[in-house]
């Protein structure tokens, strides 16, 4: 034995292709998997979950993502009873969420000409504890911005 | 110059794979990173115009409007389910009965006469959102038990006004 290794001085290689092969399933499995159209749904939402609650065959055209929640710990506890909207990293609370509403329809119609806010679908992504006079206060608000289409969301629930 | 540099030992010439494996670790790194795994997500479209959620028109409808009430507990939780005037009780059954009222009303499902009907959901205001939700899709339809696909039932959803929270 101790003949063999001294006779052979050249560096024992790993074969390398299985790995890499490997690899670039798994990088291409979760490019197809990861969906970056997701980035407006807001994690701290716990949705109710519902039967009917079918993902849309057609997405709308427009459409302004309200998440409304509460602040919750990392056991899902709320800290506080009072709902939150999430929105574009900041809270708040329904009451005051007017003025960036108003702020939304002017940068939906700078973008699209007037009447933009028409063709817009507001998604309601509701916490399932909220009460439901907070929801339609909200869609009050956003019914006196102009906004008519309005989509609740769900969780899709399997049978 | 040429037959200079190619080896006449016939040794062959290695690529540098390091760099490469260390941009795959890493893009591979990132994409798991950026991976949520989330549930499907579903909607109900409602349509709701402002000014137009209490208000009867002078024409009379072929069907009258569905009004379903919700009432709350003051924890939230649903007391009673009241479709129009009758009490169809609490829980899951509650809900079953509210769908068969609401087939009763349009005769078959996808029936072209009941285009025009609308259920108004009248909730409390401190009650749970989940139970509205629950209300929504009963009303909405269901799903097949057979054919596993949706059997609509109505299509138009409105809320009623929002009421004041019974403790202030």
């Amino acid at each position: 034995m101790a003949k063999r290794r001294s006779n052979h001085t050249s560096v024992i290689e790993p074969d390398m292709t299985p790995m890499i092969d490997i690899v670039f399933q798994l990088l291409t499995f979760f490019m197809v998997v990861i969906n970056f159209e997701n980035t407006k749904a807001d994690e701290r939402v716990k949705l109710p979950k519902d039967l009917l609650a079918k993902p849309p065959e057609v997405k709308p055209a427009e459409e302004l993502v309200l998440n409304v929640g509460f602040d919750r710990d990392f056991a899902g506890r709320k800290l506080s009873d009072e709902p939150i909207v999430f929105y574009a990293g900041d809270k708040f609370t329904i009451n005051n969420f007017g003025p960036l509403l108003e702020q939304e329809k002017r940068l939906a119609e700078a973008k699209g000409g007037k009447g933009t806010i028409d063709e817009t679908t507001v998604i309601l992504r509701a916490d399932s504890e909220v009460p439901t006079g907070k929801v339609q206060e909200l869609i009050r608000k956003c019914q006196e911005i102009g906004y008519t289409k309005f989509s609740l969301k769900a969780i899709s629930e399997e049978n | 110059m040429g037959s200079k540099r190619r080896p006449d030992s016939g040794g062959k010439v290695e690529i540098p794979m390091a760099p490469m494996i260390d941009i795959v670790f890493q893009l591979l790194i990132f994409f798991m990173l950026q991976l949520k795994i989330m549930a499907p997500e579903g909607n109900f479209d409602i349509n709701m115009p402002l000014g137009q959620s209490s208000q009867q028109s002078s024409d009379a409808p072929l069907v009258p409007d569905i009004k379903v009430k919700l009432i709350s507990d003051a924890n939230g939780n649903l007391a009673q389910l009241k479709f129009g005037e009758r009490n169809l009780g609490v829980g899951d059954g509650a809900f079953e009965a509210l769908g068969a009222e609401v087939l009763k009303i349009i005769g078959t499902p996808g029936n072209p006469a009941t285009k025009d009907i609308e259920v108004e959901i009248d909730a409390d205001y401190e009650l749970h959102y989940e139970y509205v939700i629950k209300a929504v899709s009963h009303c909405t339809g269901k799903i097949d038990p057979q054919t596993k696909q949706l059997v609509r039932y109505v299509e138009k959803i409105k809320f009623a006004p929002p009421r004041l929270p019974k403790n202030s």
